[in-house]
């Protein structure tokens, strides 16, 4: 099952994610407040986070919801507010850790990402690459390469004599 | 639904040209997501790129050409009479005042590359050399520099840099698919350097952040220079075989020790250091690249030189995870410069600035509106434009208002009245991207991209509109090609491959390999290394020193920029102009609902200290006054890290803030002819609304 991946290392806070998922939202602007997705840059810890919903596998915010909003579709595995079964109550968003739940303040519900069927816009508009929709394992596969090349230019710099291919292979 | 389709073909939202698929339905475009085939972007587009679904369906979009009355308004004709009168005007006024007194001007709105030879051709086929485009404010310094250093335009090999260099340049907003070709060389181990007055996007991922003073980055090159030299950092053999000019570096760069530099740039000794501590380890794989940031300066031609000059001194041309150079396509040429120079009929600024008219045939759109409004040294009177914007991009905007409206006929070909098709006579509908088919090349990648009409709204494509005027005109002989397709075909003949094949891969057709190190099997066969006077890297031009023109070096040497150069008290701040914004590309895209909502205003950008002084805060309003006029605007204090104190930034292309109403169109690099978008002196004070 296909997640999307963060990688703050490669995020430069551009912002596209967030314009993008505000308009395939609201249909009609990209303001930042309608987006699902949003990045924080924090200049003094030269530290770029973009963050969205992880669709845990035990949701905090469905376990709490008293009116069954919130379910996960079968086919995405992403965790969705069913925007008519909100009451609007906010427990959810007072549950989740991450801060990934907005409250729509028009319609007076809790909005959050639902991977847009399949097709997340944001990884889609991350013209850096952070953000990737890929299974888990591919991410893993990805973060150990990087672990990798730091470890063989260390080993490279230590033994002398033992030649590490930078692939770590 | 009836009629689905999904076309793979490239994005013209800017100038980077990333690829796209379209998701189209009964000939209405319906949704634009990346193309994952493409050999640059991988999937990935911005914003502007997705909301090219909305734009082209705009309900302002004009499909009917327009022709002002006595009143001022607006009104509907068929294009077989705005064709036709268009024409004749031209020609009368040609009769009238020469054949000069005409000119075209090919804007960035709609086209990938074809459009610019085709009104190249378009000029002198009906008698006229001026042709105009925004390359005279933009991207003409930078290749001027490059092809003065190397002869060619070269490709920072980012993917496989040791180190990357950036100076002056926000890949994340203004090159977007080059973000993803940083970060790959970086999760390969490369570190970021980033030189920049202001602290953008990419300068959050840098490993080296250098905030330097505004326009003094030769000096920070020079300094670079020196440090490598003193070190012995060179790679010599390169050198030896492959450039001229380096005992002159030598010399000249002695006095730019790291004190001296630091004086300059306001970069400690320390961070001059660290630089080249990074180059060193890195080298040859060292990936720079130079960004408008540096252009607009006087000195922006010579400071890219020496910037670029470092590159070549560590070995990097055209090495793997250097700069690679071009391959060329032995396309053929469009232009007439050749067949047709019409040099006896004065280019508008060919004598004044001849290295930019000489190197990139660009007459001079600055020039260009003093004369349209002194007649000086000849009339001009009529303008036909496609898609470009200068009411709000060129310098001056109150100037350019004030000739355009003196124009005797003014044509604008565009596919919304933007603020200057509002001023036209005349304003023709242009076919959008998807409605032509276009090619355009990648020498570095030896790649070929082809466009298509994917959808059909009966409008004239670029190719049609030049091809009827130039034979209403009585120049049709020079537009044998039917249409743009059979002009296409005619375009890749040489190279032995048609449009089907470059259909077969929207995402990039390679032609072929473009190894790395070209130069040594050039040296070896005899043939040309470099595409200088010398066939070789010139660090002192020759080409320059044989123009001897008064205050133009053959070797970069470093001088301060206007706003130092010339301090004044009375305008005690500098202002920058030209970092855009990633929802539009200079004056285009604020009719699209959605961004424009998420981004309505321009903002005076300003370091806290200078906000403090001025007694302003977030959100105030402000009147910014150069010599030249002023404009009213919102202020946004940065963090103290975001901008170099005493200088402040605002974008360009806001009509309510417009920048350019203080920007001046009198100062320029002596070389390139270029404004100082970047060395405007200010003074700013506070207004109630």
């Amino acid at each position: 099952m296909k997640v999307i991946t963060l990688d703050t290392s490669k995020c430069v806070g551009c912002r596209n994610c967030e314009l993008a998922c505000a308009f395939i939202n609201s249909k009609e602007t990209c303001e930042r407040k309608f987006s699902m997705i949003r990045v924080n840059h924090y200049i003094e810890e030269h530290a770029v986070i973009p963050m969205t919903c992880l669709h845990c596998e035990d949701p905090w915010c469905m376990a709490v919801c008293p009116s069954g909003a919130i379910t996960r579709d079968p086919e995405t595995n992403a965790v969705i507010i069913q925007d008519e079964k909100c009451a609007g109550c906010k427990m959810c968003i007072l549950a989740c850790p991450y801060g990934n739940i907005h409250f729509d303040a028009e319609l007076m519900v809790s909005h959050k990402c639902n991977l847009c069927e399949g097709n997340p816009r944001c990884v889609g508009h991350c013209i850096s690459g952070a953000l990737n929709f890929e299974e888990i394992e591919d991410f893993n596969e990805r973060s150990r390469k990087k672990v990798d090349l730091e470890i063989s230019k260390y080993m490279k710099q230590t033994c002398k004599t033992q030649e590490v291919d930078s692939n770590g292979k | 639904m009836g009629n689905k389709k999904k076309v793979k073909t490239t994005c013209r939202m800017c100038g980077t040209l990333c690829g796209i698929t379209a998701h189209i339905e009964d000939n209405k475009v319906v949704e634009i997501e990346g193309n994952p085939d493409h050999i640059f972007s991988k999937g990935r587009i911005c914003i502007k790129g997705s909301s090219a679904a909305t734009w082209l369906n705009l309900p302002d979009r004009i499909y009917k050409p327009l022709k002002k009355n006595i009143k001022g308004d607006f009104e509907e004709i068929e294009l077989e009479q705005a064709m036709e009168e268009i024409a004749a005007k031209l020609l009368e006024l040609q009769n009238k005042y020469g054949n000069n007194a005409i000119g075209f001007w090919k804007g960035e709105g709609i086209d990938f590359e074809q459009q610019e030879g085709l009104y190249r051709r378009l000029a002198h086929a009906v008698g006229t050399p001026n042709y105009f485009s925004n390359d005279t404010q933009c991207y003409a310094s930078r290749h001027i520099a490059f092809y003065l250093v190397y002869g060619c335009w070269p490709l920072a090999d980012y993917a496989n840099a040791n180190l990357i260099i950036n100076w002056g340049t926000n890949a994340p907003i203004s090159h977007s698919h080059w973000t993803q070709a940083i970060n790959e060389g970086r999760e390969k181990g490369a570190k970021l350097i980033i030189i920049d007055t202001r602290y953008t996007e990419i300068a959050r991922q840098a490993d080296i952040y250098v905030q330097i003073r505004p326009g003094t980055d030769g000096a920070l090159a020079w300094g670079i220079i020196r440090e490598m030299i003193k070190r012995n950092e060179i790679d010599h053999d390169f050198v030896d075989k492959f450039t001229v000019g380096y005992d002159k570096v030598v010399e000249y760069a002695k006095s730019f020790t790291p004190e001296y530099v630091a004086e300059i740039t306001a970069i400690s000794p320390a961070v001059i250091h660290q630089i080249v501590d990074e180059i060193t380890k890195a080298r040859p794989r060292l990936a720079s690249w130079v960004g408008c940031g540096i252009e607009h300066q006087i000195n922006g031609v010579n400071n890219i030189r020496a910037i670029t000059m470092i590159d070549a001194l560590a070995g990097a041309t055209d090495r793997k995870g250097g700069m690679r150079t071009p391959m060329g396509f032995n396309l053929p040429d469009l232009t007439l410069y050749e067949k047709k120079p019409l040099l006896e009929l004065d280019p508008i600024g060919a004598k004044r600035f001849p290295v930019i008219y000489e190197m990139r045939h660009e007459c001079h759109t600055l020039m260009l509106m003093d004369q349209i409004l002194s007649g000086k040294p000849y009339p001009f009177k009529g303008l036909v434009m496609s898609a470009a914007n200068p009411v709000l991009t060129n310098a001056n905007s109150g100037k350019v208002t004030k000739a355009l409206s003196a124009l005797d006929l003014f044509v604008v070909k565009d596919l919304f009245l933007t603020e200057t098709a509002r001023m036209a006579d005349y304003v023709i509908p242009a076919a959008s991207y998807l409605e032509r088919e276009e090619m355009f090349f990648n020498g570095a990648m030896r790649a070929g991209f082809i466009t298509g009409k994917y959808l059909d709204y009966g409008l004239q494509t670029e190719y049609e509109f030049v091809k009827e005027l130039a034979e209403r005109m009585g120049a049709g002989e020079y537009f044998p090609w039917k249409d743009d397709h059979e002009l296409n075909e005619w375009i890749l003949k040489p190279t032995g491959y048609t449009t089907e094949d470059l259909h077969t891969a929207p995402g990039g057709f390679i032609f072929g390999d473009n190894p790395t190190e070209k130069h040594y099997q050039k040296a070896a066969s005899g043939e040309k290394m470099f595409d200088t006077p010398t066939g070789k890297v010139e660090f002192y031009s020759m080409y320059l020193e044989a123009k001897n023109i008064p205050g133009i070096d053959a070797l970069p040497q470093y001088h301060p920029p206007y706003y130092l150069a010339q301090p004044d008290p009375e305008y005690p701040f500098l202002l920058s102009t030209g970092a855009r914004k990633q929802k539009y590309f200079h004056g285009r895209y604020r009719n699209i609902p959605q961004l424009y909502k998420a981004e309505p205003n321009g903002h005076l950008e300003m370091h806290p200290d200078d906000a403090k002084a001025l007694g302003l805060k977030n959100g105030d309003r402000v009147r910014v006054t150069s010599r030249i006029d002023s404009f009213d605007t919102i202020v946004q204090v940065m963090h103290e890290k975001e901008i170099f104190k005493g200088s402040m930034q605002h974008t360009h292309g806001f009509v309510n803030e417009n920048v350019n109403n203080i920007t001046y169109d009198d100062v320029y690099d002596p070389i390139s002819g270029f404004p100082v978008f970047k060395s405007i002196q200010v003074k700013v004070e506070k207004i109630d609304k």
